[in-house]
């Protein structure tokens, strides 16, 4: 049975917000392939997982959606990085670095 | 996204649905154009791809949930799917609604009875500004009086004038009227003879014409003009505008109909629904003369001046009262005794609201009602543990599909509400249904309120506070049945389950609780029914001290005749005429029928005692009255045709109790006593000191009066001299059939007499026990639902526990376990729950029977049968629903049940 991943929600967003205002508008599926890529293919996002997520951040108005053609002429919905979104980021990032680097001082001084 | 939007969306779900499926075939197919491009054959691409995504299905349910107002549009599509799966147990459902419907049906009834009775205010302007007036009677059976007589009330709406305005309204009782095109045929209309004022204070507007002013109520007699209700107006007259100007004879005068009032208002007694209003000053000038001090015959209401407060009001009416009862005190006979008199003198006078109106019915009323309440509230809980079993036995059934949805992302809170919504469903579908039965029930005990023949009338419309406590009680029992089901479906495990084990001991301890309820509280309706039905019954097998078959009771006309001696003479003439008929085994006279509300109480005093408070009853009765009524003479003789001639005053028959009460024996033949009279009948030769003389001539057993509860009171029966209600009792088994030949013969032999009403003596009885009647019955029918649904109940448990335990009992039964222990495994802790739903029925049947206990006559209840007769049915039912799942039980095939799963 396939298990639901909430633990990756915590980081998708961040993940999202960042690749989003690095690289401009994008979507869905440039994302997942943007963050895979970048690392290296050690994170590999959950399909299931990335579109709820994307919803639940519109819905929190951190991006905005839009459909637009892309340039195999296909109906795509971009996404981009609100204001809100940026702050979000701001805070995001800071409570992630003082999560990872404390997780990092336990497995270092353990 | 704006709430505007979101509703959009859910009203155009399926374009938001196009949408997400665009961008997600879009992603898909984009991976696997990927995966093509590094070499992946198509079929293994796709493959990947789809494992990535896991079910397309669980992607949609979370996406759409945060692009939607999410549980408006998964309500729409829970109540569908609620929908589909309760048509899908047509049985089931239809048993749930059904029982549902009838325990909301009866407490939505119960509620709009209680709350036109008791609740609701008057239909008048500014009603909590209303007040009555009230004082303590110091009797038993009537706490407190708030009848007032003419000359107190016109001193005491003087006096009160700066506070409050005072307005007299007299009993809404049926009285005879004739109206010119109803064929000279007397017709009983319920009137009420009201101040002039009554209109204005209550701020009533005409329907049509104009109302009562208080220039229509200042001379005796000479304000001949009525008000009639709008709903007379609409029945008698069908609405005709052109009724204003009419006459109709009534209380001896050509009223004029000067204008009908506004719809809705019919009169200040909740109970009874008023015809027309007459001004008082059309009573019988006695009444309103200063003589009229004696005669108390219509309640004093007020409506308190802007900054009053009832207080203020009752201190200056206290004055007045107190005033007036002193002057009348002085008239009082010197040998009265001293307590009664400083009791009279020292009554307080209350100031009730009258926001609701006072009402006689709501007196006689008020508890059983509220007993019918605590029991219909009961019979829906039982109703509601039932549902809530069936859904929870049902929604083990459904673990996988539970589960299932479960693991494909679909949240708890989801499952919850799906449940929610089903029993929702449910609950709206048994309020729609309760309303309908409510409509049909409500008018059926309005009509158990009151005889037929002067019938209760309650506005039981269907108004907002209905309708809410209908919503209230659907929102409630869709809590109580769903809740616990809800929970457990959702706390389903869902590997446990797709596998096809575990989950199940939760649904067992859920059901065991809700069993011990229903148990619990269909043992308390059982308890107070049995208790309400053993009273009744005791309360019909009473003897009254005569016997009541067929014995036809007629009122009579006596207006054409005017002399008494006249009447004594055509009383006479009447019976013999009447004794001669065939077809009849008796006939006499009495002033008024035994149980038909009225009574005649007199002081005495006995030679060389001490006079008393105590009034024993008194009955005027014709020569054969005793033999009539077939009374047991025990000594004497009874009266003759001699005892009624003028100046012969004297003789009087006198009951065992009233022997007992003033002379400590029952042989008291010889004996006397006087009575204290005044006015005309102290002008007799006989009268000495104002003391009437009483010789003792006879003593029959006790026989009733007007009520089956009290022991037979002490009587006297002194002679009528005159006419009243003659008795006839028939020799065929269908008194009934006497009636129109009585009514053809009786003016035929004396032209001045004229029938005006027919009833049975048994009627009369019957009518004095009608709230102990409602009580047995309805609580009876609803003891025997809430058995039922119980004995439902029980069965869906222990059937739902057999086929769990299926397994179990298929290892016990092949490791030789034989029939009768399987059966008592199964039985074990349904057992235990029972009992304790019994102790704790017992104990909430015995909390209740203290509330129950004032309606109750000779039953006590912590009597043996009191108690075991409940018991005993609970548990008969209990193994009839027992039976069937035990069987099943005991034939579990063990190959069978082994394979199974």
């Amino acid at each position: 049975m396939m298990k639901r991943h909430d633990s990756l929600q915590g980081a998708l967003p961040l993940l999202v917000l960042k690749i989003l205002l690095r690289r401009g508008p994008l979507h869905g599926y440039g994302i997942t392939l943007h963050i895979e890529t970048m690392s290296d293919e050690v994170l590999r996002v959950e399909e299931g997982s990335l579109y709820p997520a994307l919803h639940r951040m519109e819905e929190a108005g951190w991006i905005k959606a839009r459909w637009a053609v892309s340039e195999h002429k296909r109906r795509v919905r971009m996404y981009e990085v609100t204001a809100a979104g940026r702050r979000q980021l701001e805070a995001e990032e800071g409570r992630w670095h003082a999560v990872t680097g404390a997780v990092a001082h336990v497995l270092k001084h353990a | 996204m704006s709430l505007l939007s979101r509703l959009v969306n859910v009203l155009r779900a399926s374009k938001v649905e196009r949408d997400l499926d665009d961008e997600l075939r879009f992603h898909i197919e984009a991976r696997i154009d990927a995966l093509l491009a590094k070499g992946v054959t198509r079929q293994a691409a796709e493959a990947q791809v789809a494992r990535q995504f896991g079910s397309r299905l669980r992607l949609r349910e979370a996406s759409r949930d945060v692009k939607l107002v999410a549980w408006l549009e998964s309500l729409l599509k829970d109540v569908r799917f609620g929908l589909r799966v309760l048509r899908k147990d047509l049985v089931l459902t239809a048993a749930a609604v059904a029982s549902l419907a009838l325990a909301i049906g009866a407490c939505i009834a119960a509620f709009s009875l209680i709350d036109a009775l008791m609740l609701r205010p008057l239909p008048v302007s500014a009603p909590d500004r209303l007040v009555y007036l009230a004082y303590p009677t110091y009797e038993p059976g009537s706490p407190e009086g708030d009848w007032f007589n003419y000359p107190l009330f016109q001193r005491m709406r003087e006096a009160g004038q700066p506070h409050v305005d005072l307005f007299g309204v007299s009993y809404p009782s049926l009285r005879a009227a004739i109206f010119p095109d109803g064929g000279g045929q007397d017709e009983r209309v319920r009137a009420q003879f009201v101040s002039g004022n009554m209109f204005e204070l209550l701020g009533i507007t005409p329907a049509l014409g104009r109302l009562l002013a208080p220039s229509d109520d200042v001379m005796p007699g000479a304000h001949a003009v009525a008000v009639l209700s709008h709903a007379f107006w609409m029945r008698r007259f069908g609405g005709n505008p052109r009724v204003i100007g009419r006459t109709f004879t009534f209380y001896e005068h050509q009223f004029q109909i000067v204008g009908v009032a506004h719809a809705g208002f019919t009169g200040t007694e909740p109970g009874r629904s008023t015809d027309l209003w007459v001004p008082t000053m059309m009573h019988s000038a006695e009444a309103l003369g200063p003589e009229g001090a004696d005669w108390n015959w219509f309640r004093v209401f007020g409506r308190l001046r802007p900054g009053v407060r009832a207080e203020q009001a009752q201190a200056v009416l206290q004055a007045t009262f107190s005033t007036f009862r002193q002057e009348r005190a002085r008239t009082f006979r010197p040998d009265d005794p001293r307590d009664r008199t400083e009791r009279y003198l020292e009554t307080p006078l209350r100031v009730h609201s009258a926001a609701n109106g006072p009402s006689e019915l709501r007196r006689t009323f008020e508890r059983p009602l509220w007993i019918l309440a605590i029991v219909v509230s009961l019979v829906l809980l039982i109703a509601s543990s039932n549902v809530a079993n069936l859904l929870i036995a049902r929604a083990a059934a459904r673990e996988r599909e539970m589960s299932l949805r479960l693991s494909i992302g679909a949240g708890r809170g989801r499952l919850i509400q799906q449940v929610l919504v089903e029993s929702a469903l449910l609950a709206s579908v048994a309020c729609v249904l309760g309303l309908l039965i409510a409509a049909i029930v409500g008018p059926a005990i309005v009509n158990m309120l009151a005889p037929s023949t002067d019938p209760a009338y309650l506005d039981l419309r269907l108004d907002w506070r209905v309708l809410a406590f209908a919503g209230g009680i659907g929102l409630m029992t869709t809590v109580l049945f769903g809740l616990p089901s809800a929970l457990r479906a959702s706390s389903v495990a869902p590997m446990g389950a797709l596998k096809g084990t575990g989950g199940r001991v939760t649904a067992r301890l859920t059901l065991r609780p809700l069993l011990a309820l229903q148990v619990g509280f269909s043992l308390v309706v059982l308890f107070v029914a049995s208790l309400l039905l053993l009273s009744f019954l005791r309360l019909t097998r009473v003897d009254p001290g005569f016997s009541q078959d067929r014995v036809l009771l007629l009122s009579l006309d006596t207006s054409a005749i005017g002399e008494d001696q006249e009447k004594a003479r055509a009383a006479l003439q009447l019976l013999d005429r009447v004794q001669q008929m065939p077809a009849v085994d008796g006939a006499a006279l009495s002033q008024w029928a035994l149980f038909e509300g009225s009574a005649w109480t007199n002081s005495i005093r006995i030679p060389g005692r001490e006079p008393e408070a105590f009034e024993p009853f008194f009955l005027s009765i014709s020569p054969g009255y005793l033999e009539t009524m077939r009374m047991r003479l025990l000594e004497g003789r009874t009266f003759t045709p001699r005892d009624i001639e003028p100046d012969q005053p004297t003789a009087v028959i006198v009951n065992q109790a009233f022997a007992r009460r003033f002379f400590d024996t029952t042989h008291v033949v010889g004996r006397s006593f006087g009575r204290p009279v005044s006015g005309e009948a102290a002008k007799s030769s006989v009268v000495r000191d104002g003391l009437l003389p009483q010789e003792i001539v006879g003593v029959i057993a006790d026989a009733k009066y007007g009520n089956l509860r009290d022991p037979a009171p002490p009587t006297a029966y002194v002679p009528l001299r005159g006419l009243g209600t003659l008795h006839v009792r028939a020799a065929s088994e269908d008194p009934l059939a006497l009636a129109p030949i009585l009514q053809r013969e009786i003016p035929r032999a004396l032209p001045a007499l004229r029938v005006t009403n027919v009833t049975l003596q048994s009627t009369l009885i019957a009518n004095s026990i009608l709230s102990e009647r409602l009580l047995a019955l309805l609580s009876g029918f609803f003891a025997i639902v809430g058995l039922l649904l119980a004995a439902i109940g029980l069965y869906g448990v222990l059937s739902y526990a057999v086929v769990q335990r299926t397994r179990e009992i298929g290892i016990r039964v092949a490791l030789g376990a034989r029939p009768i222990i399987v059966i008592r495994t199964v039985l074990a802790h349904i057992l235990s729950v029972m009992a304790l739903g019994i102790i704790a029925g017992l104990g909430g049947g015995l909390f209740l029977s203290r509330f129950v206990e004032a309606v109750l006559y000779e039953v006590q209840p912590l009597d043996a049968l009191s108690l075991a007769l409940p018991v005993c049915g609970l548990l008969v039912v209990a193994v009839l629903a027992a039976v069937p799942p035990a069987r099943r039980a005991a034939r579990v095939d063990p190959v069978v049940a082994l394979r199974y799963e």
